[in-house]
């Protein structure tokens, strides 16, 4: 049954988070402001690759309303921060590596003042040559941007024989696969307020996708122990992991402790773009081969990530793209070999999806050619091909048995856009220049960090003061609906009322280390969380309750408002006559880890979402310009905990792979960014997006599965991309293999005789 | 050494007075020459509901209306708005503070993730519905065409621009 308000009756709620959007009255932590605060600038190397002989700050210093001006000297800690590999500098000592990297950093009166004050800051340049094309970096004789050479991380996978393997093929595909340097483009670009307290302590308001990292990572920097140190991290305009490693906060931090007042820091969209992290462009080359019947036989892939100046979690989607270049499918053959490389280019990092959407535009674009030389059609080949309930995963780990490769692509072939493909294409509709038509692809996406990464989880629910039972989660509330999920399972779960809740995540020093809000992995762990605390804290409740009522526990039943007997109706007890009742406060707490597969492969998964897409596209051959007119996609991932979350999940990344697949890169030349704000680097607007998204998703889990919902944060952004290459193959017979699409390879001269023709006829 | 002695130093600091109507309120401020309107809203007087984001006039995020007209607050400077009436998201809704029908359409469709586009969406369709009460799904599109969101992919917000539009149809 497709996703919609219709559907999913009562439990389309408003959103806990929605009033104070919808009337502006929510500050965003960017909104802050304070009493005496000063204004923070970062002065930015402008050369993508150069030695640092000399920085003078004597100027800026002499500034009146200055009130400090801070260098790599002024660093009390590690002069380093990464989530997974510190090697970022707060503040470059002697090298600069792309055009973001930070050099100095002024907080002063004003905001004009301290912009003024970063052209009072002398650095002088050595200008070294550039190293802007990963795979001449991994050249012998290429500049080094690091000592230890310019590759990041290797990953590799074999099984098989590869060279028997294609011996034994039919039919071979070979293609080369580019994808764009894609931006998070959150609409609340990077800041925050940072201030610092009496009693010393310092409190960083700042959006993040994990606080407990950034505290760590802050305490490096500061020298500050973790406790000294609170981060406040939500409510966030946006991330799509563009916000997790740490980006203004070293800067604001060690301002404020050296001025000793509050301090804000707000980028601006061109400060966002050049120091901000993007999606690793990748260059993926696949061979590919079947034998006579279509059977999949061997898979060769190499690819190259471009990972930036420094190395962020450049590794770890490499591994990603590693895993999910492999796909759904079974093969006896096949090598993987993919590099993560070093460049003076833009920062690359997380981003929704985590390498998973270069990987599979790249796959299903092999399937569909060697559908192609088979005669046949593409999604029977995957059927073909697919892997089966009890199948490993695609490493040969274990995984949780899951139908969803099945179901979605079930879901999908009897989807009516699907059936369309095969009625008769009325072409005398149109105009001659203009071409439609319909493709797919699926995939399987894995949830959570993965082997051998810490992957925390957990929770605490209590009975405040005041009666109201608290979730407290260390997880962030970046617009994907968290909080809305989390009110509606503590709703659904314990029968609590929406006015019995208070939720409190975001505050480090209020809510436990649930892990990162990262990986589709929250509404999992979140559930899992609920399901642990569920029976422990509803018996501690009717316990205390039963004591107070004179009954028996078990006669008794939590509900909206307080205790109920099982057998009537009436409310017995408010959790407020309960929460002033003598006795410890009732508590509970869980911590376990994100479950992991039995393998010892770095970064495997054990969870997986599958998705199918069907899309229906309007190809201009004047202007060589794709138009998305339908989509359709299925989505294996348990039950649905959300419906308008999940609904808004699916579009909201179709939407971003919309992009990735028609305008946005963010054009690099030389090292230096050619987009430098909206005008130039196109997201999608709303007059992109017309015609419909149905949103089909499959709730069913095999019998005995303990592992709940799946995440969807991801998945809707990962297979529309290939399933618009297909349909563009499918209207106008051209292969796509680098993405954004040029409009310039679906532009046809022919198109332009019969617009010239149609104009002469009027 | 004083700024002002500093070759370079920030100009456009002169005040001038600046009489104007911000959300039914008359007001009088001292403002800086080169100060925009968005800067004004935000730093000065704490209307934060107006955000800032690419700042060139192309998101949408400061949508404010000036007079009843959708402008970007980013790109209109503050002396431009003299003897204007400026109603930002904060000045949207029922002097009862209840919700306009359009936030109503918002929240109750979802139209929103993250919401920091939100305020600024919000000001585009009410200045749509207050000059073409019944518009075309064309007219919508083309209203909201510089208001950009990056976590709907627009789905709730072209179902909550509906339901505006159809509140209004059943109770003009």
């Amino acid at each position: 049954m497709l996703l919609n308000r219709e559907s999913s009756g009562k439990r389309w709620r408003i959103r806990p988070d929605g009033l104070g959007k919808v009337t502006g009255r929510l500050a965003y932590l960017t909104d802050m402001s304070a009493a005496g605060m000063l204004y923070g600038r970062v002065l930015r190397s402008p050369y993508p690759h150069a030695l640092i002989l000399s920085i003078c700050t004597e100027k800026a210093q002499q500034l009146e309303g200055v009130h400090a001006v801070l260098t790599h000297l002024d660093v009390p800690g590690l002069n380093r921060y990464g989530i997974a590999h510190q090697d970022q500098p707060v503040f470059c000592e002697n090298k600069v590596r792309y055009v973001g990297d930070a050099v100095a950093a002024v907080a002063a009166e004003t905001a004009e003042l301290a912009e003024y004050a970063l052209t009072l800051i002398e650095v002088d340049y050595e200008l070294l040559p550039i190293v802007d094309d990963a795979e001449l970096a991994l050249l012998q004789d290429a500049p080094l941007l690091h000592p230890q050479g310019n590759l990041l991380h290797r990953s590799q996978f074999n099984r098989g024989q590869l060279g028997s393997g294609f011996a034994a093929c039919t039919h071979i595909v070979e293609d080369t696969y580019f994808t764009p340097r894609q931006m998070h483009t959150y609409m609340e670009t990077e800041g925050g307020l940072f201030v610092p307290e009496e009693d010393g302590r310092l409190t960083v308001y700042s959006p993040t996708q994990h606080g407990f990292m950034d505290r760590l990572q802050l305490s490096r920097i500061t020298a500050m122990k973790q406790e000294r140190i609170r981060i406040v991290s939500s409510p966030i305009g946006g991330s799509f992991g563009g916000k997790d490693e740490l980006n203004v906060q070293p800067y604001g931090a060690l301002l404020a402790l050296k001025t000793n007042r509050p301090v804000k820091l707000h980028h601006s969209r061109w400060e966002s773009v050049r120091a901000g992290l993007k999606r690793h462009p990748m260059k993926i080359s696949m061979k590919t081969g079947t034998d006579a019947s279509g059977h999949l036989l061997a898979h060769q892939v190499r690819i190259i990530a471009d990972t930036g100046a420094y190395a962020t979690l450049g590794a770890e989607v490499l591994n990603f793209a590693v895993e999910h270049v492999l796909g759904p499918y079974r093969y006896d053959h096949v090598k993987v070999d993919g590099y993560s490389v070093y460049t003076n280019n833009g920062m690359s990092g997380e981003f929704r999806g985590f390498g998973g959407n270069q990987a599979i535009f790249a796959l299903e674009g092999q399937l569909d050619r060697l559908a192609e030389k088979l005669g046949m059609d593409p999604w029977e080949l995957r059927r073909m091909n697919m892997r089966m309930p009890d199948d490993p995963g695609p490493f040969g780990q274990p995984i949780v048995v899951t139908e969803g490769a099945m179901q979605v692509w079930n879901a999908a072939e009897a989807s009516g856009l699907w059936q369309e493909r095969g009625m008769p294409n009325r072409e005398e509709e149109r105009e001659p220049w203009i071409k439609v038509g319909i493709g797919s692809a699926f995939t399987m996406h894995g949830g959570g960090l993965g082997v051998g990464i810490p992957d925390p989880a957990g929770g605490r629910l209590l009975l405040a003061a005041d009666g109201c039972i608290e979730a407290i989660f260390g997880y962030e509330e970046f617009g994907q609906g968290l909080l809305a999920t989390l009110a509606l399972m503590l709703i659904e779960q314990f029968g609590l009322a929406e006015s019995d809740i208070r939720m409190i995540i975001g505050d480090t020093d209020l809510v436990p280390d649930s892990g990162s809000t990262t990986a589709s992995r929250a509404t999992s762990m979140m559930w899992k969380t609920l399901q642990n605390l569920k029976a422990p804290f509803t018996s501690q409740l009717l316990e205390r309750a039963a004591e107070l009522l004179g009954k028996s526990a078990d006669k008794l039943a939590m509900g909206a408002g307080g205790i109920y007997e099982t057998a009537g109706d009436s409310l017995l007890l408010t959790y407020k006559e309960l929460a002033e009742a003598k006795g410890e406060r009732i508590s509970c707490s869980t911590a376990f880890q994100f479950p992991t597969s039995d393998t010892p492969r770095t970064g495997a998964h054990f969870l997986y979402t599958y998705a199918a897409v069907v899309v229906k596209v309007e190809i201009n051959q004047l202007t060589g310009r794709v138009r998305v007119l339908d989509q359709y996609h299925a989505v294996a991932a348990g039950p649905v905990m959300n419906p308008q979350g999940f609904l808004g999940q699916i579009e909201g990344g179709s939407s971003m792979a919309l992009g990735f697949a028609i305008t946005e890169d963010a054009v690099m030349q030389q090292g230096q960014y050619m987009t430098k704000n909206l005008d130039t680097y196109l997201v999608p607007t709303i007059v992109e997006h017309r015609g419909t998204v149905s949103v089909e998703p499959i709730e069913h889990l095999p019998h005995g599965d303990s592992f709940g919902p799946r995440g969807i944060g991801e998945v809707g952004s990962v297979t529309l991309a290939p399933a618009i290459a297909a349909a563009i193959h499918q209207a106008v017979g051209i292969r796509v293999t680098k993405l954004p699409i040029e409009p310039e390879l679906l532009q046809n001269d022919c198109a332009f005789a019969f617009a010239e023709e149609a104009v002469s006829k009027r | 050494m004083s700024k002002h002695e500093m070759l370079g130093a920030p100009r456009g600091a002169e005040q001038s007075e600046l009489a104007c109507t911000i959300n039914g309120e008359e007001m009088k401020l001292e403002v800086a020459g080169a100060r925009r309107l968005l800067s004004v809203l935000r730093d000065d007087l704490a209307l934060t509901g107006t955000k800032r984001s690419c700042e060139i006039g192309r998101c949408g995020a400061c949508m404010v209306l000036v007079d009843g007209k959708p402008i970007n607050a980013c790109l209109t400077m503050a002396y431009q708005c003299a003897g204007k009436q400026i109603t930002t998201i904060e000045g949207i809704g029922a002097a009862d503070g209840g919700m306009d029908p359009v936030q109503r359409a918002f929240l109750e469709e979802g139209g929103f993730q993250c919401g920091y586009c939100t305020p600024g969406m919000i000001i585009s369709v009410k200045a749509l519905l207050d000059r073409s009460p019944d518009p075309s799904e064309e007219e919508v599109e083309e209203a909201l065409s510089g208001n950009i969101c990056r976590c709907t992919g627009y789905g709730g917000i072209k179902r909550a621009a509906q339901r505006a539009i159809e509140w209004r149809r059943e109770a003009p």
